[in-house]
């Protein structure tokens, strides 16, 4: 008993100068500026500076043609609708390691009941989200139920993902997709393709009820404090089995619009989405929201990621590039969000000390 | 005597607490010292002056003696949970401190390890195989191998052993085997110093006790100057009026009747509150005060054969329903289960109850929820009144502030809390009370489990002293005291020994 004390009386003492620094209220609102607009709360933002200054000088020619970032945004807008999905697991705390494999069994699967069972397009679309969100709602089980850890649950999933991907395709591509099924994936509009369209409307869904409803609250309380939530009243069980749901299915619809656009069924594209997914999902937990998972966030990363890569390939670097980029990204973003958390408790030891000194 | 120990002049200051004041104490070889006193009278202050986890304040002095055989005292810790790992058998366990026989990377001497593993149970008077993990070993067992630990390594009999609270845990019978290893430990020329809360047991053990009271040094008795009253005279100061045993008549008001509530310690126990009452549980660790509030409230393992609030009938028991019946439950420990450290206090303040706040497509109204927030913010007086703060960051007694604002919010008919000044500094604890008694004033009934039996004197109507999983001194307002609650929360236990096996893990 009297140790707790002690450390709750340096609290105390903490919060105290904090008060005294905080009196005034247009400071206030001016540090909120400050803060908005820092470093750490928007560093995407000016990476993303640094590297289109930095490519405009190396690769201009290319860099700068309006083709190479319709042609970025376009590719890229499958990953950032994974990304999304993977943000609404994470933000309730499962982590969705299947992911990858959902996205590549979402592909085959709807390329396997259009070419070989002739199922007419918008029901194989469909059965192939329901598909996805199934294999989410059973990993959902896996964890809530069987109490399989997260990690582990999707991570066996994973595996079964890819065997029955090889199943139903005999790991030969799938082809002979119909033109119109290809049109999902290639129509433009405004030069951008339907998927970036597709991914921003599902990303806004997404973003609204994460944000701005009682449901996306007791998802993030659920990943802050599965425990205290439910003592709260929050159904846990059910917020994370429906989590990851919707990661299911929004990685199986990813999935259907890479077969579009590809206009085949290619049985080993899943799996290269998972880091690029995580990259982008832990980087965007550093932006805007002070350490929570979120969707702009997440958004925005992917696209910075996207950039870097683009203009180092086209600076001719090596075809590793992209993997190595995602790789460091993915240690970086999370390097900097536990430092962020050490340097705010070094704030608050510096905040001590000046009070100390008074 | 040749002493081991000698602590001269202790005295160690926190901010505004005094935790122990001039406290002297010797402990001489083979000699068993009990340390007794109630919660926050400062022994566990002393148990961590004396493993250098704290720095007294200037002035004091311990001494460590030296042995029989001239080498140098040590000192050998057992805190309460022993610091075993679980999965692994006794015989790692104690590789763990002292490795047997061959370094490096040559395989370990299993027979060797084994025979040794063996040898030191069986010093302690214990049988059992050495080669399960600590995890199937009884209670008791378990204590044993940690004191073998201790003593795996002690290669001279100049030594002293801590034992901080190691009988909380363990059923009558069980105690009797660990007494018999720390009677053998004694009898090796070592000192013990034992802290307990359970004065039956030390009457049976200590060669001296040693009493705390407030941080002060009121009596250091030797075998035979004291007995079992005498002990709770001194442990609690001046003692009140004889026991008024349950039986108050039942008010037709109640809140929340319970019958028939069971947990892992509780047996069978009743209990009614009524409206605008606030009734206090408290009893020494392992009574079962403290999980009656979780048990009530659905979250913790446990049955009530019946459970009303005023004249609805509880069925389906899960935190969710409970809440939506009109419960409200503060519990013990806040960064665990209070509330989502990671989120502002305004996230967790309305995360209980949006349905008010939620208008169109499920819309939050973040406005409103702000405006609300505020309000509640300003009235529980939180410091700083940032609504946008992460909860971490704010001192304990302004996140205990958050945490009851968010219950008080749902406007509860039964509000239960555990230990609800657990980690909060003196000045919120005024808040924090006013707070409760406020909810009382406007009809809730409150439920507070708490060991800090001077707050309860303080701040209930009736406070209920469990003891061994059952009710066994209900104290009402007039008689309402300190040391009233503490007599009755240590009154001897029964004679026979046997502290009831509990059987059920259900629910």
């Amino acid at each position: 008993m009297e140790r707790p004390q002690y450390e709750e009386q340096a609290i105390a003492t903490e919060d105290a100068a904090d008060e005294n620094a905080s009196a005034p209220n247009h400071r206030r609102d001016l540090g909120r500026v400050s803060r908005a607009l820092s470093f750490r709360n928007i560093s995407a933002v000016y990476v993303f500076i640094v590297l289109f200054v930095l490519f405009s000088f190396w690769v201009p020619d290319t860099f700068l043609s309006g083709d190479t970032w319709r042609a970025l945004i376009s590719s890229q807008a499958v990953t950032a609708m994974l990304s999304v999905g993977l943000v609404i697991a994470l933000s309730a705390g499962a982590f969705d390691l299947a992911i990858g494999a959902t996205l590549g069994f979402g592909s085959i699967f709807v390329a396997w009941l259009l070419a070989k069972h002739g199922i007419p397009i918008v029901p194989a679309i469909v059965l192939s989200i329901v598909a996805g969100a199934a294999v989410g709602l059973l990993n959902g089980l896996l964890v809530v139920r069987v109490r399989i850890d997260s990690f582990i649950a999707t991570l066996g999933m994973s595996s079964i993902l890819l065997a029955m991907i090889a199943w139903i395709s005999s790991s030969q591509q799938i082809l002979g997709l119909s033109n119109s099924f290809q049109k999902l994936g290639t129509t433009e509009i405004f030069g951008l393709t339907l998927p970036v369209y597709l991914m921003l409307a599902v990303a806004l869904v997404a973003w609204y009820v994460l944000e701005l409803t009682p449901v996306g609250r007791h998802v993030y309380a659920t990943g802050g404090n599965t425990e205290a939530a439910r003592l709260a009243g929050v159904r846990t069980s059910a917020v994370v089995v429906v989590a990851l749901g919707c990661c299911g299915a929004i990685a199986a619809f990813s999935g259907v619009l890479v077969s579009s656009a590809l206009g085949t069924g290619d049985p080993t594209i899943g799996p290269a989405y998972l880091l690029p997914a995580f990259s982008a999902a832990f980087l965007g937990s550093t932006q805007f929201r002070g350490g929570r998972f979120n969707i702009w966030g997440t958004v925005l990363a992917v696209y910075v990621l996207a950039t870097g890569v683009k203009g180092l390939q086209l600076a001719g670097a090596p075809i590793w590039i992209p993997d190595l980029f995602n790789g460091v990204a993915l240690l970086v973003a999370v390097g900097l969000a536990k430092y962020q958390g050490t340097a705010r408790r070094a704030g608050a030891v510096k905040r001590l000390l000046r009070f100390d000194r008074q | 005597m040749n002493s081991l120990l000698d602590v001269r002049h202790l005295s160690m200051t926190f901010p505004g607490l005094r935790a122990l004041d001039d406290v002297s104490l010797t402990v001489g070889a083979g000699e068993i010292v009990a340390v007794v006193g109630q919660n926050g009278s400062g022994k566990s202050t002393l148990v961590k002056i004396l493993a250098g986890l704290h720095d007294p304040d200037p002035g004091s002095e311990s001494v460590l003696g030296t042995g029989p055989d001239g080498s140098e005292v040590s000192l050998h810790f057992i805190h309460q949970d022993l610091g075993l790992v679980a999965g692994l058998s006794t015989i790692e366990n104690l590789d763990l401190d002292q490795m047997h026989g061959y370094r490096s990377l040559l395989p370990a001497p299993r027979r060797e390890e084994r025979r040794h593993a063996e040898k030191l149970i069986a010093d302690f008077g214990a049988s059992f195989d050495v080669r399960r993990p600590i995890l199937e070993l009884t209670a008791a067992e378990r204590t044993i191998v940690a004191i073998a630990r201790a003593l795996d390594g002690w290669r001279h009999p100049g030594n002293v052993l801590v034992l901080d609270e190691p009988t909380a845990s363990l059923h009558g019978d069980e105690v009797q085997k660990l007494f018999v290893a720390v009677r053998e430990v004694a009898e090796r020329g070592a000192g013990v110093i034992f802290i307990s809360h359970r004065l039956d047991e030390v009457v049976e053990l200590a060669d001296r006790v040693v009493v705390l009271r407030d941080g002060h040094l009121i009596a250091n008795v030797a075998r035979g100057e004291f007995d079992h009253d005498e002990l709770v005279r001194l442990i609690a100061g001046a003692i009140g009026s004889a026991d008024t045993e349950h039986g108050r008549p039942d008010r037709s008001d109640a809140v929340l009747r319970a019958r028939g509530i069971r947990g892992t310690t509780i047996r069978a126990l009743d209990l009614d509150i009524h409206a605008g009452e606030v009734v206090g549980v408290t009893g020494v660790l392992g009574s079962g005060r403290e999980e009656l509030a979780s048990i009530l409230f659905g979250c913790a393992q446990g049955e009530v054969d019946e459970l009303d609030l005023e004249d609805q009938r509880v069925t389906a028991r899960s935190p969710r329903r409970s809440i939506e019946l009109g419960m409200a439950y503060v519990p013990g420990d806040r960064r665990r289960h209070g509330a989502v450290m990671t989120m502002t206090a305004r996230e967790n303040m309305t995360l209980p109850r949006m349905r008010p706040l939620r208008r169109l497509l499920g819309w939050l109204d973040a406005p409103a929820e702000r405006a609300e927030v505020q309000t509640w913010i300003e009235r529980v007086n939180v410091r700083p009144p940032d609504p946008e703060r992460m909860l971490s960051l704010f001192s304990g007694g302004n996140q205990q502030k958050i945490v009851l604002a968010k219950w008080l919010r749902n406007e509860p008919r039964v509000l239960l809390m555990d230990e609800p000044t657990q980690g909060v500094d003196v000045g919120a604890k005024a808040g924090i009370f006013e707070l409760i008694a406020g909810a009382a004033a406007a009809g809730a009934g409150v439920l507070i489990s708490s060991a800090d039996t001077k707050e309860l004197a303080l701040i209930c109507d009736r406070v209920l002293v469990m003891r061994d999983g059952e009710l066994a001194v209900e104290v009402n307002k007039p008689d309402l005291s300190e040391a009233r609650l503490v007599s009755a929360a240590l009154g001897r236990a029964r004679t026979d020994g046997s502290r009831v096996e509990t059987d059920e893990a259900s629910g």
